[in-house]
């Protein structure tokens, strides 16, 4: 959805932005049935667009809803995000925590 | 076909007409739609790929898109159960689900053993009813041939010495024992048993269907209501990313 919010894509180059980082492992024909279901919910708009190299290409774009969605679903994946850093953080200061209190009372059982 | 080399055009063609196979149960609209975007990317990937020969690039090409079966499997349990429920065929449901729930193979296979198990099922009421009737038939022809032996014996002798009437072994010495007016008894006898015998059964085959088509209700009703949870799942799935707005976080 994020590469169709802004820009345009055919399935092949949609494909190919998906995976150009390595990051998204998929069968490319995949792409299509979710393209056409996303379609049907009105969530992307195509179109068949005449192409000079051969066949027509059929291109997609988010709707005004799509983009809604998207803009709902990126604030709440932030919120996810921060939340786990922040749990992150909270753990690795009680282990940092513990740790110090082992380490004194070691301290004092040498001393003593 | 666009420009393609002999060999990878028909390789495309085999691989095109593969997937349409595979999407016979959707919408013909939307399965032409389907078969020019993946016709297309075809294209442009064979294009863009730059390793080996010709046919190596379209097999790489092809590779990468998917089998046929793992490009629809995605769609066809949804289009199935749609299409299904539109003309009322709930074989089409039931197959829909079984592929959502076991993919292209399995769920295809869960179908074949469905169609077979109603056709045993089928079979075995018709065979029912086929029993009654011929039990029926053969008390009626018996009851008939014990008529002829009590109130017309001559006749009955004419019928033996040419032929049409052949008993032999034990049966024939245990009658020949008994006068023809017992003889006649006893067939008649026979014959309402027999009739008797197949009137049973169609009495029972009654009931057999009443019982079928409770068990098919059922059924029916089971298939509706995963039918229901299908759609809701594939609607839920069809992007993570939906699915995942619907949770909500937030914390006071």
């Amino acid at each position: 959805m994020a590469a169709l919010y802004a820009e345009k894509h055919y399935g092949y180059s949609l494909v190919r932005v998906l995976t150009a980082d390595g990051s998204v492992s998929l069968k490319e024909g995949t792409i299509y049935p979710i393209l056409a279901r996303l379609h049907r919910d009105g969530l992307v708009q195509s179109e068949w667009v005449e192409s000079v190299q051969g066949p027509p290409r059929k291109y997609y774009l988010l709707t005004r809803l799509g983009r809604q969605l998207f803009d709902e679903l990126s604030e709440e994946f932030d919120l996810l995000v921060s939340l786990v850093k922040q749990d992150r953080q909270k753990n690795r200061a009680n282990s940092a925590d513990e740790l110090g209190e082992r380490i004194l009372v070691r301290r004092e059982k040498n001393h003593a | 076909m666009h420009e393609y080399p002999e060999p990878v055009g028909k390789i495309v063609l085999d691989y095109l007409d593969r997937l349409k196979a595979q999407l016979s149960s959707v919408p013909g609209r939307d399965q032409e739609e389907f078969l020019r975007e993946i016709a297309s990317h075809v294209f442009e990937a064979y294009h863009r790929e730059d390793c080996g020969d010709a046919v190596e690039r379209i097999l790489v090409v092809l590779k990468k898109l998917g089998e046929p079966s793992e490009v629809v499997s995605e769609r066809l349990p949804e289009a199935m159960v749609n299409t299904g429920r539109k003309r009322q065929l709930p074989l089409y449901v039931l197959g829909g689900i079984l592929i959502a729930l076991f993919g292209l193979p399995l769920g295809f296979g869960g179908v074949a053993v469905l169609i077979g198990a109603l056709g045993a099922v089928l079979a075995a009421v018709l065979a029912i009813f086929a029993t009654g009737a011929s039990l029926i038939f053969v008390g009626l022809l018996l009851m008939g041939l014990g008529f002829l032996r009590t109130f017309e014996p001559q006749f009955w002798d004419r019928l033996v010495e040419s032929g049409f009437i052949h008993i032999e072994g034990r049966a024939a010495e245990f009658l020949d024992l008994i006068s023809p007016s017992g003889q006649g008894a006893l067939l008649l006898l026979l014959a309402a048993a027999l009739a008797a015998a197949g009137l049973a059964m169609l009495w029972l085959g009654k009931y057999l269907l009443r019982g079928l088509r409770f068990l098919g209700g059922l059924v029916m009703l089971w298939v509706q209501r995963a039918a229901r949870r299908v759609r809701g799942l594939s609607q839920s799935a069809e992007s993570s990313l939906p699915h995942f707005g619907r949770f909500s976080m937030r914390r006071s």
